[in-house]
């Protein structure tokens, strides 16, 4: 009897476990099959879950309308040097929170931690016209150095825990050996907490590639366009205006996707670990 | 040269400052120190000296608080004001209460924890721009599959209009968000779960309780520190909403999504009205601020008991 109820409360978390992973993919699965459908298919009513007849023909039509591969190049550019930038800066504020004692210490914590709830929009009108006046608009330095800024608090307070975590005599060993602050950081502190590190350049990478409103805004020409602020603008199908698109936009939503499934499945760990930091500790 | 002439006493003061010893640490946190206040605390007094101006792309005046005088009888904010109260609310509790609910489902041993694992992080890894455009493909309304599959479940053939009824597209900005959130408010209770203690859960099963009464009795309370920190960071982050907003309706039908943030950003970056726009911001701001300090206070608390 206590068998079979068992079994049954087994069954039913499996069923509940499955509508909740089906509810959480199909979005995604759902977008992923339109984009492998035709035109053709995409404007029928009813509309169909599966792609009837797959065709791979709207990746490289979208390809050229998008000019792909400089997008691609921007964004890899924009993720991955705001992501290098902000964890530098953050693996050096958050050695300096960890191991000084210094005037204005908590002070500056305090300001990086609260500056994390101000709104982007509210920063975004002065930058826009800062940017236009010092000729920053549309460059990518003027990108970057947004994005760096915006990543790094996060940074900080990330290694801040990890360094922490490092005994203070490998400093006073290196001390003692004569390396300054600088070398002690970045050739013993920095190697051990590689992990840490190598988290918080994945979450800014990962923050980086999915960010819209700043290179909307502060971008003005193809040249500094990424992924997703192209997402905004996807052509009709040609010389047919009056039907959906909903192939292409779908296929425009894989390319800013998929280069990121091979990433999420390699660093799944990592990926949590980073999410749940401090959630722990609380 | 100045140095030397300084008084001994203040002389001292500023060598403890910047002896070498504490120099380094300086050196070490202003680069990202200063990065950060130039990119944040001072957008902020501009955009409070901005406000007091009708300044356009063009250039402005002083207008003293006439903008201020416009904003408290403009309908269209106090709207955007409430619609934005009325997502954030909606959006923070739905994803607390659903994500704890994930969470303890994930906590029971299933298998599939690889896969599991994977999609959990998949609506986390959307962009919100890109959620937008996922969610524009289910919502369609002339023969989308959302209402495809209604109609296949049996709930007869009236098409929802998804996006062009304006409390419709409510419901469906806040289902948007909460999918899109949903999974990494549950990775953080996993962990909050994982790490209460075994002893006392055990206890209290020594004790008879069974398990909704563990639950309730025991992990409940012991969770309600995380709890209050999902809901801060999740009610600060809806707060401020624009992207997946922006993405999906553009704050319509009407202005019927239309939150604070995009509000500010069709004044400002639309019509370019950048006085009126940075007072709107300022409202967006203080709401924030206002949140913020209220979870922070209740999270506070929670933790003294």
């Amino acid at each position: 009897m206590i068998h079979r109820k068992r079994r049954l409360q087994k069954a039913l978390l499996y069923v509940l476990l499955i509508i909740v992973l089906v509810g959480l993919v199909f979005p995604v699965l759902f977008m992923a099959f339109t984009s492998f459908k035709t035109a053709g298919e995409v404007n029928r009513i009813p509309p169909t879950l599966w792609p009837r007849y797959p065709t791979l023909e709207n990746y490289p039509f979208m390809a050229r309308a998008w000019d792909f591969w400089l997008t691609l190049r921007n964004t890899l550019l924009l993720a991955g040097g705001s992501g290098l930038g902000a964890t530098i800066l953050g693996a050096m504020a958050a050695y300096a929170f960890s191991r000084g004692t210094f005037r204005g210490r908590s002070m500056m914590y305090g300001l990086l931690v609260a500056s994390m709830a101000v709104p982007a929009m509210v920063t975004l009108g002065p930058i826009f016209i800062a940017y236009l006046q010092l000729n920053l608009l549309d460059t990518h330095i003027g990108l970057i150095l947004v994005f760096t800024a915006g990543g790094m608090p996060l940074a900080t307070l990330l290694l801040f825990a990890y360094f922490n975590a490092i005994p203070r005599e490998l400093d006073d060993a290196a001390a003692i050996d004569g390396a300054g602050r600088f070398t002690t950081l970045f050739r013993i502190i920095i190697p051990i907490a590689m992990p840490g590190v190598f988290v918080s350049f994945l979450l800014l990478f990962i923050a980086g590639w999915n960010e819209f409103l700043f290179v909307f805004t502060l971008s003005t020409s193809p040249d500094t366009q990424v992924l997703t602020t192209k997402l905004y603008t996807i052509p009709p199908r040609e010389a047919d205006y009056q039907s959906s698109n909903l192939d292409l936009v779908a296929t425009a939503g894989m390319f800013v996707l998929l280069p990121l499934v091979p990433l999420l499945m390699l660093t799944q760990r990592q990926l949590v670990e980073g999410i749940t930091f401090g959630a722990v500790q609380g | 040269m100045a140095q030397a002439r300084a008084t001994p006493r203040a002389q001292s003061r500023l060598q403890s400052i910047f002896s070498s010893r504490y120099a380094v640490f300086y050196v070490l946190v202003l680069p990202a120190f200063l990065l950060r206040m130039i990119y944040t605390v001072i957008p902020i007094i501009q955009t409070v000296l901005i406000s007091f101006t009708d300044r356009t792309i063009l250039g402005g005046r002083y207008i003293g608080l006439r903008n201020y005088e416009i904003l408290v009888r403009d309908s269209t904010l106090i709207g955007s004001l409430g619609w934005t109260l009325l997502y954030t609310g909606t959006a923070a509790v739905a994803e607390t209460v659903i994500g704890l609910g994930i969470a303890i489902l994930l906590m029971q041993n299933l298998r599939l924890r690889w896969l599991s694992n994977f999609i959990m992080l998949l609506p986390w890894v959307v962009a919100p721009m890109l959620a937008a455009v996922a969610f524009q493909i289910l919502y369609f309304e002339d023969g989308g599959i959302l209402n495809a599959i209604l109609q296949e479940l049996g709930f007869g053939n009236a098409a929802v209009r998804w996006l062009s009824d304006a409390e419709t597209a409510r419901f469906s900005t806040i289902v948007m968000t909460v999918w899109k959130n949903v999974s990494w408010v549950a990775l953080i209770f996993m962990a909050a779960i994982g790490s209460l203690s075994k002893e006392v859960l055990e206890a209290a099963a020594v004790d008879g309780a069974n398990a909704l009464q563990r639950f309730w009795y025991v992990s409940l309370p012991l969770l309600k520190p995380a709890i209050y920190l999902v809901l801060l960071l999740r009610a600060m982050a809806e707060v401020q909403t624009f992207e997946q907003i922006y993405g999906l309706t553009r704050g319509g039908p009407g202005s019927a999504t239309k939150t604070l943030a995009l509000y500010a950003f069709e004044r400002f970056f639309q019509q370019l009205r950048y006085g009126y726009g940075s007072a709107v911001n300022l409202v967006l701001l203080l709401v924030t601020i206002l949140i913020g300090g209220i979870f922070a206070w209740l999270l506070y608390r929670s933790r003294e008991i």
